[in-house]
């Protein structure tokens, strides 16, 4: 981490003018001209402030109007703010919305020009990288075709194809891993962790939090234009996510944030691996039995789901089931907590290190909230390759 | 001076920002031909058919002479001297107030310098002229008009000061354009008086002294008129009047992008 911040932001703020009726806008003119605001103003953003480090990769979370995109505009340059000081330093690649700045009556070939001039790339170095985009955004002969005949899918590919096709000290992309498809979610994801890896700056902009806590380290949670809580990608958006669903619950929201902190949100209690409850380092032979058992908080009592997996120590999944894959019902114990057991019989997986991890869920399966791991050394005499031993015979 | 450090840092921009500057006018050129046909032989169409047209209507219609035009040149030729500069002109400035506004999506999602719109949309237009008044040049040559070449030369000085005060009123008006969209509506209206207001279809020699007083107020009198004249070969250019009108231009640039620079952080809200 370098001293001075890419990226600082001190008490910035961004008003934006009501539109009004009338001769108005003469005197807005004439505000501007005289360096005074405007009488009407929207407060998009209010007295945000952080800094953005070199390899670092920070998320930004909130609802939707909140000011993530405004802010993200910020950063990029696009929008000068009202108050407050942001520097920027480097070269800074930004995909703001669907498609930066295409032209809909361009075809795609055009619009990549375009957009790579913007970037400051003459003629002949587009003319270089042109292969390497199209390669990237796979829409195949339709890159002469106008965009406005494209699918969203295909303008975010090229759009994204195009923001990195010039590798950017800070990237800034809001939202478009939302609209890609799942392969393409997995490139961009791939590219992104390789710009991270590379030691890239990412700034990303996501509702989804699976996102938000497999690229980023850090996020920022902006609410109604002010800064709620910044940190840890995890904490804040097992925050976030559980003052979200507390808003969708009506559930009063004073002091959300003291009551997130303690048990609002779905979460694991307690677990014991192979009857050891302490996780530090777990040993057992190839073949062997695992038991996984724990009990799970509710904040509403509703039945929790739980997902439990097994991962490779460089975090590439090898397997996972949630308990309503199964039909599976936790039990609720004495004390309001939701029990489970599962058993992996006979784990085939070959000698090596892998990570156990557990999720307690929303009851809908679709979130997760809480995750506990811990690491599990399968140790045993085998030659075979790759990480499990599939079922096999020879004749 | 500040000033002038303002006209060099409007220069720096122009430098470093050429592959942009050029890819928007390349844009701007392409876009008016993309989807026709003939594509870009209508730049070479275009004012062929107008000059025939005016050929027919005021040498075969209306017969008119210019009483002071001397040498026995032909009216046709004495239009087209002046209306190309003055199609340029009226073109990029009409362009260059919109260039803004019809850039929204640009303006709201990517960082750069607003100004180099104005400038692309102004040096497309004439560019496109340019080359219409080289074609319309060679046909009068061709059929034996009495066109005065080295005259051309005199374009060096005219051209740039007729581009800078394109520059000046699309820089102003681009920007108001951006909070008040009535500009573009009086702007027709505005041009459509300049255009009598400038010798376009008549010499100034013939306008009577209380009109001519006042036109002399229209900055496009001291370009236009003296373009033509080179061309065709009428008197001596005055080098200190274009001189004046030269030096006159550039401090309205400086002005009239300083005013433009105030108000382009606001674009974003208003686009």
């Amino acid at each position: 981490m370098s001293a001075t911040p890419l990226i600082q932001l001190s008490g910035v703020g961004k008003s934006y003018p009501l539109v009004q009726k009338g001769g108005h806008q003469l005197a807005q003119v004439w505000s501007r001209l005289r360096g005074t605001e405007p009488s009407h103003v929207f407060k998009a953003l209010q007295d945000i402030s952080f800094d953005v480090y070199k390899g670092q990769s920070v998320g930004l979370v909130g609802v939707n109007g909140a000011g993530k995109s405004t802010l993200l505009k910020l950063i990029a340059g696009v929008v000068k703010p009202t108050t407050g000081r942001l520097e920027r330093r480097g070269r800074i690649g930004a995909l703001l919305e669907l498609g930066a700045g295409f032209h809909p009556d361009y075809t795609g070939r055009d619009n990549v020009f375009l957009a790579c001039a913007l970037m400051g790339l003459s003629r002949a170095e587009t003319q270089t990288r042109i292969e390497s985009i199209l390669a990237f955004a796979d829409i195949g002969e339709h890159i002469d075709q106008p965009i406005k005949h494209y699918s969203s899918g295909m303008v975010v590919r090229l759009g994204f194809a195009v923001a990195t096709s010039v590798v950017p000290d800070v990237l800034i992309t809001d939202e478009v891993l939302a609209v890609g498809d799942e392969s393409f979610q997995k490139k961009c994801i791939a590219w992104m962790e390789n710009f991270l890896m590379q030691g890239g700056t990412l700034l990303l902009c996501s509702h989804s939090m699976y996102h938000i806590q497999k690229l980023c380290q850090r996020a920022v949670w902006i609410d109604q234009g002010r800064m709620v809580m910044q940190g840890d990608a995890a904490e804040v958006s097992r925050s976030y996510l559980a003052w979200h669903d507390a808003k969708a619950a009506h559930v009063t929201q004073q002091n959300h944030l003291e009551k997130l902190k303690n048990s609002a949100h779905y979460q694991i209690k307690s677990w014991s691996v192979n009857g050891s409850s302490d996780q530090t380092l777990l040993t057992l032979d190839m073949g062997q039995a695992l038991n996984i058992q724990g009990l799970v908080y509710s904040p509403d009592g509703r039945r929790p789901q739980v997902s439990v997996g097994l991962l490779r120590s460089d975090g590439i999944a090898i397997y996972g089931v949630v308990s309503e894959m199964d039909g599976y019902a936790l039990q609720q114990n004495k004390d309001g907590l939701f029990e489970f057991r599962i058993e992996f019989m006979h784990l085939q997986l070959l000698p090596g290190k892998y990570h156990l991890r557990a999720h307690a869920m929303d009851p809908e399966g679709l979130r997760l909230f809480d995750q506990v791991e811990c690491v599990v050394n399968v140790t045993g005499a085998s030659r075979e390759l790759g990480f499990c031993r599939l079922a096999h015979q020879w004749s | 001076m500040g000033l002038l450090k303002g006209q060099v840092s409007a220069l720096q921009v122009l430098w470093r920002q050429r592959n942009l500057l050029l890819a928007l006018t390349l844009r701007d050129i392409q876009n008016r031909y993309t989807g026709s046909v003939g594509g870009a032989l209508w730049a070479l169409m275009h004012p062929l058919a107008l000059l025939a047209l005016y050929a027919v209507v005021f040498e075969a219609v209306f017969k008119v002479k210019v009483p002071n035009l001397s040498l026995g040149q032909p009216y046709v030729l004495f239009i087209a001297l002046a209306l190309w500069p003055w199609m340029a002109f009226q073109e990029a400035v009409m362009r260059g107030t919109t260039a803004v506004q019809q850039n929204g999506a640009l303006v709201k999602k990517v960082a750069f310098d607003h100004e180099l719109l104005i400038y692309s949309a102004v040096l497309s237009c004439f560019a496109i002229h340019g080359v219409g008044f080289a074609v319309v040049l060679l046909v009068l040559g061709v059929l034996g008009f009495n066109i005065h070449w080295l005259g051309l030369f005199s374009l060096l000085a005219f051209v740039p000061v007729l581009l800078l005060m394109a520059l000046v009123l699309a820089l102003l008006l681009g920007a108001l354009q951006v909070f008040v969209r009535d500009v573009e509506q009086l702007l027709s209206q505005v041009m459509s008086v300049l255009f009598y207001a400038t010798p376009i279809l008549f010499p100034m020699a013939i306008v009577p002294g209380w009109l001519a007083d006042a036109m002399h107020y229209n900055p496009l009198v001291h370009v236009i008129e003296p373009l033509r004249n080179a061309l065709l070969g009428q008197g001596s250019m005055d080098i200190a009047s274009v001189a004046g009108v030269a030096l006159g231009s550039v401090l309205a640039f400086a002005a009239a992008r300083a005013f433009f620079l105030r108000l382009s952080p606001y674009f974003e809200d208003m686009v």
